[in-house]
């Protein structure tokens, strides 16, 4: 997958209204591989909504989204099974974990599916991220930062084009979004992917290729 | 891993609540066949070379009928008649032989022989493998059924007050009689093999091939009226068949009619017993997808968080079909344990009450818990598998 587009595109709850300002909704726009964006949104401004069109659970939208020219509207269960293993990293921002599997498990029950990472690469993580002691505790125990650091290393075991992360750092303090914004360079230098991060305050702080206002 | 997140909520009591009543259920469906399969010889005793539904009909013979010459045969008006009752499936003529027949026996340098008389009924009422009931123009040998009183005759009467052997039935399947048969003027001996026993035809049968060939040649081809006859009915139980006989003036010739009844009630009420079983059967699976439907909604974030995770609808889903799958097969293996273990029960009872008691085969019972366990499991899979599809 390399390209993202939307064109004219606009949750359904916003049809209607006339007063829209916004440089994604109703205009026509591009997410390539191997670039990063910032979206910046303030609050009801449909961030989430975005994230949910363009990771295919919610489908409530006029216009166009597609990947590499084939309308995502069309795709079946199983087609979205196989771009969730394999083109699209998605971090949540209600991050979508399983409280009664440890840190280390909620990262191995995706990493069992994509077989993408070996453990070893798993453990650096956690230790970059601090949170190293944590992986046999239960994820229902930890504070929300320390579990937005495990639902990002599990966004990164799979082998993804695009990583689209919605507020990642919303709980995390500058040292851990630096460690955060290490590890993707990284992964643009040496996958190119194309990374996606929106904000509502703290933003995660990178040289993003373009900053799009939602 | 996935299996450790997906068994939260599982409920220990409803599926053992679902174990339980699949396992009454389905105890009972394959009790019932078992159950009908081990006691109707018991009451049919059947003759495994006939058909089973069958009843031998004659006409009665009074005094007055004697006397004025009545022949005592049907005709071929009184033949269609029956052929067009509602409870016939087919109807044959018994077809007696129009020449002399004796038949002999020599063993241990002894020549027995006595005046015998065959007769035939079309072929499609015996049961014996095809090629053992055959007759082709010029055999020599002739395959006979002969009723089972006649050894008995010989074996507790003759053999006794003689100091013969005893002969069993085995042993005169492998003696062969020397048939002589004579009539319009000409002499023949031909083999005759016994190939089975009737409980229940007190005639000696042969092909009808056969019986025709030699009427023909020995006979003179006269023609003949029926005076018994053998009918295919669909229920020997039906009322109708009694109610037509008496009006015409019919008899049967053994108790048939009355172990048509029995069998016919033995199957009502191993067919409502295994209504029973199929009703609880039945409400056991709703209960089991109750339960897993009960399940599924209780885990339905985790569902959706894997499914968004990438993990396939069937992969999800496989968990819980295994779980059942499981449940399934064994409630079959344990019904199929308490089955043998009841059979042994009743089977020895059975063989106290009757002598020479053989019991009938397990196939059809194991068949009907397979199929049951199939058609359970295999819709458990897809409800299973649908379910989640709509809740996500």
């Amino acid at each position: 997958m390399e390209r993202i587009e939307l064109d004219n595109v606009l949750p359904a709850v916003f049809s209607g209204r006339n007063n829209i300002v916004s440089d994604l909704w109703l205009r026509k726009l591009c997410f390539e591989k191997g670039k990063s964006y910032l979206i910046e949104a303030a609050s009801g401004t449909g961030k989430s909504s975005l994230c949910s069109f363009i990771y295919g659970y919610r489908k409530d939208y006029d216009g166009v989204i597609c990947f590499d020219c084939s309308d995502i509207k069309n795709f079946s269960g199983s087609v979205w099974t196989m771009i969730r293993q394999r083109n699209l990293g998605m971090m949540f921002q209600e991050l979508r974990l399983f409280p009664e599997l440890t840190a280390g498990e909620n990262v191995i029950l995706k990493n069992n599916l994509t077989h993408f990472r070996d453990e070893g690469q798993i453990r650096k993580w956690f230790a970059m991220l601090g949170i190293d002691d944590k992986w046999t505790e239960p994820v229902g125990r930890m504070s929300f930062g320390q579990q937005q650091r495990v639902a990002f290393i599990r966004m990164l075991c799979q082998p993804s084009d695009f990583l689209f992360m919605d507020e990642p750092v919303s709980h995390l303090d500058d040292a851990n979004g630096k460690v955060m914004a290490k590890i993707l360079y990284d992964e643009i230098r040496e996958r190119g992917v194309g990374v996606i991060v929106t904000s509502i305050g703290r933003r995660l702080e990178m040289n993003y290729d373009a900053e799009i206002k939602l | 891993m996935l299996w450790k997140l997906l068994k939260q909520h599982i409920s220990v009591a409803q599926l053992t609540g679902f174990f339980i009543a699949n396992l009454c259920g389905m105890v009972i469906v394959m009790l019932g066949v078992q159950f009908y399969n081990d006691v109707l010889p018991v009451f049919t005793q059947e003759d495994s070379f006939i058909k089973k539904d069958y009843i031998v009909v004659t006409k009665k013979v009074s005094t007055l009928g004697s006397i004025a010459g009545k022949s005592g045969t049907f005709s071929s008006y009184e033949l269609d008649d029956l052929k067009a009752q509602p409870f016939t499936v087919e109807v044959g003529a018994f077809q007696p032989a129009q020449f002399k027949v004796s038949a002999g026996i020599s063993f241990g340098g002894m020549d027995m022989s006595t005046a015998m008389f065959l007769e035939s009924v079309p072929d499609n009422f015996v049961d014996v493998k095809a090629d053992a009931w055959e007759y082709l123009e010029g055999q020599k040998e002739i395959p006979i059924i002969i009723p089972r009183n006649y050894l008995n005759l010989y074996n507790f009467g003759f053999a006794r007050s003689r100091n013969l052997p005893q002969l069993s039935e085995g042993m005169i399947g492998l003696v062969s009689l020397n048939l002589y048969i004579s009539g319009n003027g000409m002499r023949e001996m031909k083999k005759g093999r016994i190939v089975g026993f009737s409980n229940r035809l007190n005639t000696i049968l042969v092909p009808e091939a056969f019986m025709m060939a030699a009427n023909a040649t020995y006979g003179g081809n006269k023609s003949w009226e029926p005076s018994r006859l053998i009918i295919e009915v669909d229920n020997p139980a039906d009322e109708r068949i009694a109610g037509y006989f008496n009006d015409n003036g019919y008899e049967t010739e053994d108790n048939k009619l009355d172990a048509g009844r029995i069998t016919w009630f033995l199957k009502l009420a191993v067919g409502v017993v295994m209504t029973v079983g199929l009703v609880i059967s039945l409400l056991s699976f709703y209960i089991l997808l109750l339960s897993i439907y009960l399940l599924l909604q209780k885990n339905t974030d985790k569902l959706e968080n894997l499914i968004l995770l990438g993990y396939s609808v069937s992969r999800v889903a496989m968990p819980y079909q295994v779980l059942t799958v499981v449940m399934n097969f064994s409630v079959f293996i344990l019904s199929v344990i308490i089955m043998f273990i009841v059979r042994d029960v009743y089977t020895d009872a059975l063989s106290d009450i009757i002598t020479g008691y053989d019991d009938g085969n397990i196939a059809q019972s194991l068949v009907c818990g397979v199929i049951l366990f199939v058609l359970v499991s295999v819709y458990n899979i897809i409800a299973i598998s649908r379910k989640i599809k709509s809740i996500i």
